[in-house]
């Protein structure tokens, strides 16, 4: 078994991202127990650190704090040469690095790919970027927004006659940041037969063009371009967000959910109504159906709308606030959310049945430079105060 | 190339639509050999979705849909409430390392197959479930979709335009959410294996992987107190910073300027020099006071112009500004395809189109589309007969019996 019991704690990950993907990609390494050192800029550190809003703590605001839990923090600065040589000096005690970096800025620095494996061949190198590092964007300069409309999720989000929409949050980063976890797992696993590390680009452009469900396929398969168009939240007549009594309530009936849906709906009737009995009769009477599914939800609550799901097995939901969300009856059972410093975060994305999650809080910027210099490469406290002098750290 | 991330791993997928298919997807892609177990009678409902005429031959082997989303993957037929099925799926468990489904929280109980009786057969055995709202709990009964994980978390209540309703993503986001998670979830679980000899049972509640994508919202409630604000594509602090209606039929670009250098860049693009130096545009704190007059000013320029070439000028002069591109304009994009991102792929039934390509890409091991998704029962014989060492005998017999099946029973899906 592993030291800290942690799923990943036989896993060191030298993290050199910033913003909200990469920092995501090794935020799970670091609650599922693995040893990850973000290395940051003296004095400056993340830039995500000063993007608010902010709670109590005045060194970083939600997304830094979401986005690094359980990760140690050391500065270094990798234009200097001693910065260089020590982030060599880190790569030997490491089992990958990963980067969101400029393309380029890393071996414009003497630390790539080829650098980095010369001093540690088992290492697993993960870039994560919003376009790449090759083909004619990877020098291109991206945002959250940017980067989310070059992979087509934008294109098709919102209504048809205003602007493509990007959803709330980070979906873009966050969609890549999980790809890019992933991928690193599975590097390290190839590693363990391949005897040596490897490379892995994580685009963003790329992990969101394979998520387009059905309407990449209807595109790429019959040539046609009508499901490639923003169609806002009704996509059929019983399938969409409905405005019901109290908010908004989700309908999505899939042919074999339509028996139990006409009974919560108290109409069974329609399953033997020559109109509404199928799927292909649904669609010739689309608007007396869409009509018929508006009608009865505008007479409920989002509560009736789910305790009828409930009772019926069919499938509906309500569209939660946050505040619901958080107080959400399903979730507090389950402790899906945890508190820490005052805050409530989510509780782990998977639950393993065994190796331990562990919610740790996001580090102050060089809050483990002398614990990790000191262990890892050996340096004495008046050795670290000469690095901070010369402004190395 | 023969010896891919999970070279050696063999994956028996018992999960269907798009969550579990997505993850499994994603292990098949790594190099796993993964065994997609339907029925004549419970199939994945996706095969339905062809949106090609029913009267179409075999129409089942034909949805895009379902065939974008379970390539590199083996097909075959149990019936797992059958005993026989039962008792053959326990066999394949005994040769396998991961077991994936995505059943509500009570089917496994049901066809005996929990990580207790799966463990009895395979001790190391890796289960991945993830059911919409978990195994337990009080809505673990519950039957929900992608779009209902996407609801539940918060997320579509705080997106959407400042002035309308709460706004769905446009795809069942909360399936390739937890797809994705429950992917990782097996990496780190065969990982543990590795280095402890032991499997385990991994839970994915796909809720609970949606509320991780939305982790930023809920720290911000607990900060401000309020529920954060319907932002659309406007940011907290950059301006101007949305998407911009280009030249074309809804065609348009998205800008996001920071810092005051970035500004003076987009006023010289854009040949309206003195907006840097305007009291209206000089600073960050007016560029986000005053946005809505800027970005009036900024649409003037982009209404003139291709959303590439509005790009292209803006890059050219480090400013963040890419194209939305559309789906059809993503599959015909010079950069994806110098990346060779996009591959053609030949299916026996369905015909040859051009689908993503793995996008984890690895230098060393490079994954690739090896085999288009399989048709019903497509591999039974490799299944039954070479993994399993039945006779042609006995896979008739099975067949008489209804545990296997060359074809599906149709009526669930009309």
């Amino acid at each position: 078994m592993s030291e800290n019991g942690g799923l990943l704690s036989e896993i060191t990950v030298l993290d050199l991202t910033e913003g909200a993907a990469g920092p995501f990609a090794t935020k799970f390494f670091a609650d599922y127990g693995a040893r990850v050192i973000k290395i940051e800029r003296p004095g400056r550190g993340d830039p995500a650190r000063r993007e608010g809003p902010f709670g109590a703590r005045e060194d970083a605001g939600a997304l830094f704090l979401y986005a690094n839990t359980g990760k140690e923090s050391v500065t270094l600065d990798l234009a200097t040469n001693t910065g260089r040589l020590m982030l060599l000096e880190l790569v030997e005690h490491a089992d990958a690095l990963v980067e969101s970096w400029p393309t380029g800025a890393l071996e414009a620095l003497g630390l790539g790919e080829a650098a980095l494996h010369q001093r540690n061949p088992r290492l697993i190198v993960t870039s994560v970027s919003a376009f790449g590092r090759s083909g004619p964007y990877a020098g291109y300069r991206a945002t959250e927004l940017t980067a989310y409309a070059s992979g087509g999720q934008q294109s098709i989000t919102g209504e048809a006659d205003r602007e493509p929409l990007m959803p709330a949050g980070r979906q873009g980063a966050f969609q890549t940041g999980m790809h890019a976890f992933g991928a690193t797992l599975a590097g390290l696993y190839s590693v363990g037969f391949l005897e040596v590390g490897q490379n892995i680009e994580i685009a963003t452009m790329e992990a969101l063009a394979s998520t387009l469900e059905l309407y990449l396929g209807d595109y790429v398969y019959f040539h046609r371009e009508i499901l490639t168009k923003r169609r806002g939240n009704i996509v059929s007549s019983t399938i969409g967000i409905f405005p019901c009594a109290d908010g908004y309530a989700g309908i999505h009936v899939m042919p074999r959910n339509f028996a139990s849906f006409a009974q919560a709906m108290d109409a069974a009737w329609m399953t033997g109504d020559e109109k509404f009995k199928d799927q292909r009769a649904r669609l010739i009477n689309n608007d007396e159906m869409l009509a018929a599914v508006y009608g009865w939800a505008a007479s409920k609550t989002r509560g009736e709308i789910y305790a009828l799901a409930g009772e019926h097995r069919t499938t509906m939901a309500p569209v939660l606030s946050i505040g619901e969300a958080l107080s959400n009856a399903h979730f507090r059972e389950r402790e899906s959310f945890r508190e820490l410093d005052g805050l409530t975060y989510p509780g782990p994305a998977f639950r393993p049945g065994e190796g331990a999650w562990e919610l740790r809080p996001a580090p102050r910027l060089g809050e483990h430079n002398v614990a990790v210099y000191g262990e890892l490469l050996g340096l004495a406290k008046r050795d670290i105060v000469r690095l901070r002098a010369a402004g190395v750290i | 190339m023969d010896r891919l991330p999970l070279y050696n791993i063999r994956v028996l997928d018992l999960s269907r639509v798009w969550a579990g298919p997505y993850c499994t997807r994603l292990l098949g892609d790594m190099g796993a050999e993964v065994i997609k177990i339907e029925s004549a009678g419970s199939w994945d409902l996706l095969r339905s979705l062809s949106l090609l005429p029913g009267t179409d031959e075999r129409v089942y082997n034909k949805s895009h849909y379902f065939n974008h989303y379970n390539r590199n993957k083996y097909g075959c037929t149990l019936d797992l409430s059958h005993a026989k099925g039962h008792e053959l799926a326990l066999r394949l468990v005994a040769q396998s390392d991961v077991v994936v489904e995505n059943y509500r929280a009570d089917v496994l109980e049901r066809l005996g197959l929990t990580y207790d009786e799966l463990r009895a057969v395979k001790p190391d055995i890796i289960l991945i479930s993830m059911p919409s709202h978990g195994l337990w709990g009080p809505d673990a009964h519950r039957i929900g979709y992608g779009t209902h994980i996407e609801q539940l978390s918060g997320l579509v209540s705080v997106s959407g335009y400042p002035d309308g309703p709460p706004q769905r993503s446009a795809i069942s986001y909360g399936d390739p959410v937890a797809g994705a998670t429950a992917a990782a979830a097996t990496f780190a679980a065969l990982l543990y294996r590795r280095a402890t000899g032991r499997g385990q049972h991994v839970e994915v509640a796909q809720v609970e992987a949606m509320l991780s994508f939305a982790g930023d919202l809920y720290l911000e409630y607990g900060m401000t107190g309020a529920e954060p604000p319907r932002l659309a594509n406007k940011h907290r602090s950059m301006a101007p910073h949305g998407t911009y209606r280009c030249a074309g039929d809804d065609s348009w670009v998205a800008i996001a300027v920071g810092t005051d250098a970035e500004f003076a860049s987009l006023c010289g693009v854009i040949a309206r020099p003195e907006l840097a130096r305007d009291d209206r545009f000089a600073d960050v704190i007016s560029r986000h006071r005053n946005q809505d007059e800027l970005d009036a000013i900024v649409s003037e320029w982009t209404a003139t112009l291709s959303h590439r070439d509005a790009t292209v000028q803006l890059q050219a002069a480090g400013v963040a500004a890419m194209a939305v591109l559309t789906i059809p304009e993503l599959v015909d994009d010079a950069h994806l395809r110098e990346r060779g991102f996009w591959e053609e792929q030949t299916h026996r039934e369905a015909g040859t189109w051009t689908m993503d390509g793995p996008a984890w890409r690895f230098d060393l091991t490079p994954a690739h589309i090896r085999l288009p998704a399989p048709c019903f029962a497509e591999h039974n014989d490799y299944v039954l007969r070479d993994l399993l060492g039945l006779s042609a005998e006995e896979i008739d017999a099975l067949e008489r019996e209804g545990v296997c099946a060359r074809e599906p029973v149709p009526g669930q899906d009309e």
